[in-house]
């Protein structure tokens, strides 16, 4: 027993790009429909304003699960709130239908907050070692990683020197040294053109055959689309709508539109 | 499956330290602060530290003529106390600057919403900025400790004890400043604000000696919580144990306060009550403390104590000394008679107990009484009042009281006193240009960047 890993096997594999059939049958697909949390009745105020009202969904283990909404929705909000850095007012979140408190969130789930560059004045490598060494990862495993996300151009740049791209990479890289099943990303595709972006959706979905299952919240709804399997539909903090496209569009009566058009309907 | 298991395996446990602490260090040694204030440090301390043994130097030209006069020549009052009064200035000044960046430097990118994440408990990562705080202050050192050293080389005399008491005495100062920026950082959500809540202390403190010291009543009082107070036992040369523990036990608190306000994701309601158990903890450990009189005079002269003879009479004279004190707090009849006897029969003596007969008076109020002036001693049912403040008068008095003789003072222990004129060149070569090159290479080589990871085997 090494001390470090709460929720997960430490020999868990680091992803590497070996690409798999996207349509064998994973780990995940197995674990479809199994509740892997529940967020319950979850209400936050500033002020007399709220930021999130009465929300509540589940997310099944090893799917993309995609929060949509506009600039201010409370995404972010959501996103905090589940991984327990963000005091909330009421509401509740369950493990595999077990109470699982903030101050216990972090062993089931990472948050990749948008918008943050750790470490400004430390080299990427030192920012990498720093997560690899918290998480006792191997040299295979940090190579594994940095070589899947594509950050090997600027490992010796300091954090401060790398566009927004590599920093967005270099927040992906660390997500993957973590060891949570669950990782919540805040706007995961912010910074990236569309051959990058597909190159992350390729290496989430890596992921989500190995079994990990990924909340991303994305206001670009054509990026959202591409990659994930169901949404919420988040807007003033209230939740309009949740499910696969499928299941959005029979509910708006929409047969062939696109995620614009369903959130559109019911927005 | 791994990923479904269920919640009662899950554990806190606790990650290896050594990445954090390595991470710590390296945030440290990546700010300009640390580096700007060595750099500044140099010319302060050099000159302090050159004006010093020049004086020093001086007064030993007529000290090496006469024994008598050299015997008043201690380079702990004419160099250490001047040279790391400078050190103390910088730490008062700069120092929480280099401190809050412990902290404040993750709060203003929001790296630190990652580091709550990691598996350590908040009071780990508060020990580990602690400790960068610790390593911060032994690098800040380097320009006073290296003043020593060339006194040292020069031929100067350093007594080990007071050096290292003093020494002390600055490390428990500059870490309770770093606790204190530890604490702003954590609820301040910028640095800059950060660095005014802990100036606030810091020259709050300085404010608060420089106005109210000296002032009868409840100003003397308030102006005993000044931070600059806590050097000046050392600088006295005395390691006082009810001091330690007050300091340690006020970092504690910062610390505890810190650890309280740093994670997130916990209501403001529950932060403030835990704020207030801590304070309420940490005012009970302070006032358990000022009952701990246990203290070592660390002194080669010992001017803290009577002559060793005396010493171990007084230890035995076992009846309780009750000590009268006809003064107003203020008076400087009052300050000579505390130091120069009533603060060693409180360390000499097993039972002391000192009143001021005025209480709070003023020294305006006071002096009109007729017995204004006069301190009396009563031990074992007998009493004597004498006016002086020299222990010359009032040793004799209190062997009377106590019916016992006084004993034989005791041959060749007097202090010698150790003058030295030494030159400057030296210390102003090393101070404005050694010292800064030095400096100025070792933040070249915190600048170089790491080795590549190695690659996939």
């Amino acid at each position: 027993m090494d001390g470090v890993v709460h929720l997960v096997a430490p020999d868990r594999p680091i992803p590497s790009n070996s690409a798999r059939p996207m349509a064998a049958p994973s780990a995940s697909e197995q674990a479809r429909d199994q509740v892997l949390l529940r967020v319950e009745s979850i209400t936050k105020q500033y002020a007399n304003q709220a930021a999130l009202s009465d929300v509540t969904f589940d997310i099944q283990a090893g799917e993309i699960l995609g929060i949509i909404g506009p600039n201010g929705a409370g995404k972010t909000t959501l996103l905090e709130a589940v991984a327990g850095i963000l005091p909330i007012d009421r509401g509740d979140v369950r493990w595999h239908g077990k109470p699982l408190p903030p101050s216990r969130r972090r062993e089931a789930i990472f948050y990749l907050p948008d918008g943050v560059r750790p470490y400004l004045d430390q080299p990427v490598t030192r920012v990498l070692s720093f997560f690899a060494g918290v998480y006792r990862r191997s040299t295979d495993e940090i190579s594994g990683a940095i070589e899947s996300v594509g950050l090997t151009p600027v490992l010796r740049k300091r954090v401060y020197a790398l566009s927004k791209g590599y920093g967005r990479r270099l927040m992906l890289t660390l997500g993957l040294l973590t060891p949570q099943l669950l990782l919540l990303m805040d706007e995961p595709f912010d910074g990236f053109d569309l051959r990058q972006t597909r190159e992350i959706v390729s290496l989430l979905r890596a992921e989500v055959a190995k079994g990990r299952t990924f909340v991303l919240a994305i206001h670009q709804l054509a990026d959202a689309e591409r990659v994930c399997d169901r949404f919420i539909l988040l807007v003033d903090g209230r939740v309009r709508g949740i499910g696969t496209l499928s299941d959005l569009r029979s509910r708006t009566g929409i047969s062939s539109g696109s995620l614009e058009d369903v959130f559109l309907a019911l927005t | 499956m791994f990923f479904l298991r269920l919640p009662e395996t899950f554990r806190v446990q606790n990650a290896p330290m050594r990445p954090l602490l390595v991470k710590e260090l390296w945030e440290i040694l990546s700010g300009r602060a640390l580096w700007t204030m060595l750099l500044l440090m140099c010319p302060l301390i050099g000159y302090s530290f050159s004006q010093a043994a020049s004086l020093y130097g001086e007064a030993s030209v007529t000290g090496r003529q006469s024994p008598v006069l050299a015997s008043s020549l201690s380079p702990l009052d004419g160099v250490l106390v001047p040279t790391l009064g400078a050190f103390y200035v910088a730490v008062t000044l700069l120092f929480p600057f280099v401190a809050i960046r412990v902290l404040g430097q993750e709060k203003e990118s929001g790296a630190l919403r990652l580091l709550v994440q990691l598996p350590y408990r908040s009071s780990s990562l508060i020990a580990a900025k602690l400790a960068a705080v610790l390593a911060a202050w032994v690098l800040s050192s380097i320009p006073a400790i290296s003043a020593l050293v060339i006194w040292a080389m020069q031929g100067g005399h350093l007594s080990a004890p007071e050096t290292l008491n003093l020494l002390f005495g600055h490390l428990l100062y500059g870490l309770l400043v770093g606790a204190i920026a530890l604490f702003s950082a954590s609820v301040s959500e910028s640095a800059a604000t950060a660095a005014i809540v802990t100036l606030a202390f810091t020259i709050g403190s300085w404010v608060l000696d420089f106005t109210v010291a000296g002032q009868p009543g409840l100003l003397a009082w308030i102006a005993r919580l000044s931070l600059t107070q806590v050097l000046r036992t050392f600088e006295q040369g005395l390691l006082s144990a009810g001091l330690v523990v007050g300091i340690g036990a006020a970092m504690f608190g910062f610390a505890a306060l810190a650890n309280v306000w740093l994670p997130p994701g916990v209501q403001l309601r529950d932060k403030v009550i835990r704020s207030i158990v801590w304070v309420l903890v940490v005012a009970l450990a302070l006032g358990l403390a000022t009952q701990i009189r246990l203290t070592f005079d660390a002194t080669e002269d010992r001017r803290n104590s009577f002559p060793p003879a005396d010493q171990h009479l007084l230890a035995s004279l076992a009846q309780p000394l009750v000590v009268t004190v006809n003064l107003a707090p203020e008076d400087p009849r009052y300050a000579d008679l505390q130091r120069n006897v009533l603060a060693k029969l409180e360390r000499a003596m097993p039972d002391v107990s000192i009143r001021l007969a005025s209480g709070r008076q003023s020294q305006a109020a006071a002096a009109g009484e007729d017995r204004y002036g006069e301190v009396e001693y009563t031990y074992d049912a007998r009493s004597d009042v004498s006016r002086s403040t020299s222990p010359r008068e009032i040793l004799p008095m209190l062997y009377g009281l106590a019916g016992v003789s006084p004993p034989a003072p005791a041959p060749g222990s007097d202090y010698p006193g150790y003058p030295l004129v030494a030159g400057r060149q030296v210390a102003l070569l090393w101070f404005f240009a050694g010292l800064p090159l030095c400096i100025a290479l070792a933040w070249w080589w915190s600048r170089r960047l790491p080795k590549p990871l190695p690659a996939r085997s």
